[in-house]
């Protein structure tokens, strides 16, 4: 299992639509995903699932935890965390 | 509820205007339906039948989105968002799985795990810290409920194919029923449900469609058919209106369409003379929405934080305005925001806080001076102002300043504060400008001396001109005393403006006067370059800047010096423009 920190960077946060795209992205991967709110302790959860991802409350500031867990964990690790750096086409 | 017989007088509704303009039409009365899901279980061995009714009715709920995409296919962007969002939910599949599993094991019928799996969410998602994701909870009632109504067997209830001129009276309007809404045919919405931030009111405000939200039995008031007439900007609804209020609605309704279509053309443009010379508009604002207008603006002139003390039962933590702080600093991006501190007294009670009753409540122990004596309540708000100042462009203005000693008292509150935050190691920005406003006429008539004390000052003409007039400006016996195009007003703008503008400081101006267009030349040629008003004046403003240049303006600042009287000056002003 690999795992990466990186902050939430567009306005509305992993609020609707950004979190949509986040599942969207996730489900195009075999490997485990699961994401956690670290700014607010949060547990880790599935990365494939959008109201697990609302549930997290992870508004623009907050620091969240990437982890992956599978044949392709690398490019799954990565391609979450550059959607997430991208602020989601919102900035 | 109104009996269906007596239908012909006229009544007026109240609500919450979010979406503004006046539209005539007739009602379309919708109940969502409040689905009552009942304990119902099946026999052990039908299981694999039971979940594959769920797995048809997410199958249909899937058809139904599309149908709808298609048809947005041309439509707004946010409402393509909101169906976005409405098929992942449906496909989620966390909840595909506990629906699945609470079926099997606890033998339950589909609606009933749908409604269990589904509310769980919806009472985490909804109790999120952050307003936006928190609304998303409606989105989840939105799939649920839709899932519900398949289930039941019933079709779902067709809004996009509604007659033209239709004003929608709906209890609770679901975000995707909003989304697929006839733009051309639908001239208004009024909600039972909902408030200036809800998903709806945002896509009403897209739509451009008057809307108005919170109207309290809205659905039981009114009758498919009726005739309305709504008020998006003073969230007034008519339920059939006699010929004298149409027709007065019919004119209110003229004159905004034209006046609206002739500012629209200024909103998103800069403030700027006719010559050229920038005037910098700002906004007021009163709480931390979304969009007050940052997006149209140069800055926002005042901040007026009362809505965290008024709107709850204790005094608001320290985290929680730093959170509101923060937010609005972040939405408002580069822009500087101008936060005034508590200016709340005795005219305005405050349930956690014994106010004394006072006899003259607007002389009395107010704003700075009633934080003065609460220096916890005080220090807490600077301590939360200061540590959200590291998210975007703050500043700190102090309201109700009469003396320097005033000024003084509240810089040494602050810098102890500062210094706290710095034995805490707790980052903020040590180049916040702190101000004042200039409100109270033993200020205003030191402006040169004051000057040195801040980095900046806004004029608050309302409550200056209450004060150098002795006129209540709410006592409607009085209210030709209050005279805010006075001489001694302009008089005394003009000695604050050249004492801050020979200073080179900031000097603002964030009262009614900024918004009115009467007043806005001889404020640019008294030297004024800032003027910070709500935002539904700024199109209109910058409109009127645009008709002159600061020549023009200049001239007609001198002029009016040497006029005696408010009439003089308000005859001479309407005549120059």
């Amino acid at each position: 299992m690999i795992c990466r920190l990186t902050e939430i960077v567009n306005p509305s946060g992993l609020h609707g639509r950004p979190a949509a795209q986040l599942v969207e992205a996730a489900k195009r991967y075999r490997s485990k995903l699961t994401i956690r709110n670290i700014t607010e302790h949060g547990e880790a959860v599935n990365a494939k699932s959008i109201v697990r991802i609302l549930s997290l409350s992870a508004s623009k500031g907050k620091t969240v935890e990437l982890c992956a867990e599978g044949e392709d964990e690398i490019q799954a690790l990565e391609d979450l965390i550059n959607l997430i750096d991208s602020g989601f086409g919102e900035i | 509820m109104r009996d269906n017989n007596h239908h012909e007088e006229m009544l007026i509704l109240r609500g919450e205007g979010v979406s503004d303009g006046v539209a005539f039409g007739n009602a379309f009365v919708y109940r969502a339906e409040q689905y009552v899901v009942n304990e119902e279980y099946f026999e052990p061995g039908d299981e694999d039948a039971f979940v594959q009714e769920w797995e048809e009715a997410r199958h249909t709920a899937q058809v139904e989105l599309d149908t709808f995409f298609s048809a947005l296919e041309n439509g707004s962007s946010e409402g393509r968002a909101i169906l976005d969002v409405h098929k992942s939910i449906l496909f989620d599949e966390e909840i595909e799985e506990m629906v699945e599993t609470t079926m099997r094991e606890d033998k339950i019928v589909p609606a009933l795990a749908v409604s269990r799996v589904f509310d769980l969410f919806i009472s985490i998602v909804g109790e999120s810290s952050d307003p936006l994701i928190a609304e998303r909870a409606a989105d989840l009632r939105d799939v649920r409920d839709r899932l519900l109504r398949i289930i039941r067997g019933e079709n779902s209830s067709d809004l996009s194919h509604l007659p033209e001129n239709t004003i929608l009276v709906a209890n609770d309007l679901l975000p995707s029923d909003a989304a697929t809404l006839e733009k051309g045919k639908v001239t208004a919405i009024v909600n039972e449900s909902g408030s200036a931030t809800a998903h709806l009111a945002i896509l009403a405000r897209s739509y451009r469609i008057p809307t108005v939200l919170s109207v309290p039995k809205a659905t039981a008031f009114i009758n498919s058919g009726e005739h309305l007439i709504v008020d998006g900007h003073d969230g007034v609804v008519v339920v059939n209106p006699d010929e004298e209020t149409a027709s007065a609605y019919a004119t209110k309704k003229r004159l905004l369409d034209k006046k609206t279509a002739l500012e629209n053309e200024y909103q998103d443009r800069k403030g700027m003379l006719r010559d050229g010379t920038t005037v910098h508009i700002g906004i007021n604002i009163g709480d931390d929405r979304e969009d007050p207008g940052y997006s149209s603006c140069d800055f926002v002139g005042l901040f007026r934080t009362e809505f965290l003390y008024m709107d709850s039962q204790q005094l608001p933590t320290e985290q929680q305005q730093f959170d509101v702080y923060r937010r609005v600093l972040e939405l408002a991006g580069d822009k500087p925001v101008t936060l005034r501190t508590l200016d709340i007294g005795g005219d305005k009670q405050l349930p956690y806080l014994s106010l004394p009753e006072e006899m003259n409540p607007f002389l009395g122990k107010r704003a700075l001076r009633l934080c003065f004596e609460e220096m916890d309540m005080f220090k807490t708000q600077l301590r939360a102002a200061m540590r959200a100042s590291v998210f975007g462009n703050l500043q700190i203005m102090f309201p109700m300043v009469a003396s320097i000693d005033d000024v003084r008292q509240a810089k040494s509150v602050l810098e102890a504060v500062k210094k706290d935050l710095d034995d805490e190691g707790c980052p903020y920005d040590p180049h916040v400008p702190i101000g004042i406003m200039i409100e109270v006429p033993s200020i205003a008539f030191i402006a040169d001396l004051v000057v040195t004390e801040v980095d900046f000052a806004s004029i608050g003409t309302n409550d200056l001109c209450q004060y150098l007039c002795a006129t209540d400006r709410d006592n409607a016996e009085v209210r030709e005393y209050y005279q805010s195009f006075s001489p001694a007003m302009l008089r005394t703008v003009h000695g604050i403006v050249t004492a801050f503008n020979a200073a080179g400081k900031e000097i603002s101006i964030c009262g009614e006067m900024a918004a009115d267009p009467l007043a806005t030349k001889v404020l640019v040629g008294l030297g004024l370059r800032k003027l910070s008003m709500n935002n539904a004046s700024t199109a209109k403003i910058k409109m009127e800047l645009a008709q002159f240049t600061l020549e023009e303006a200049e001239d007609v600042a001198s002029a009016v010096m040497f006029l005696k009287t408010q009439k003089d000056i308000i005859e001479y002003l309407s005549s120059a423009s």
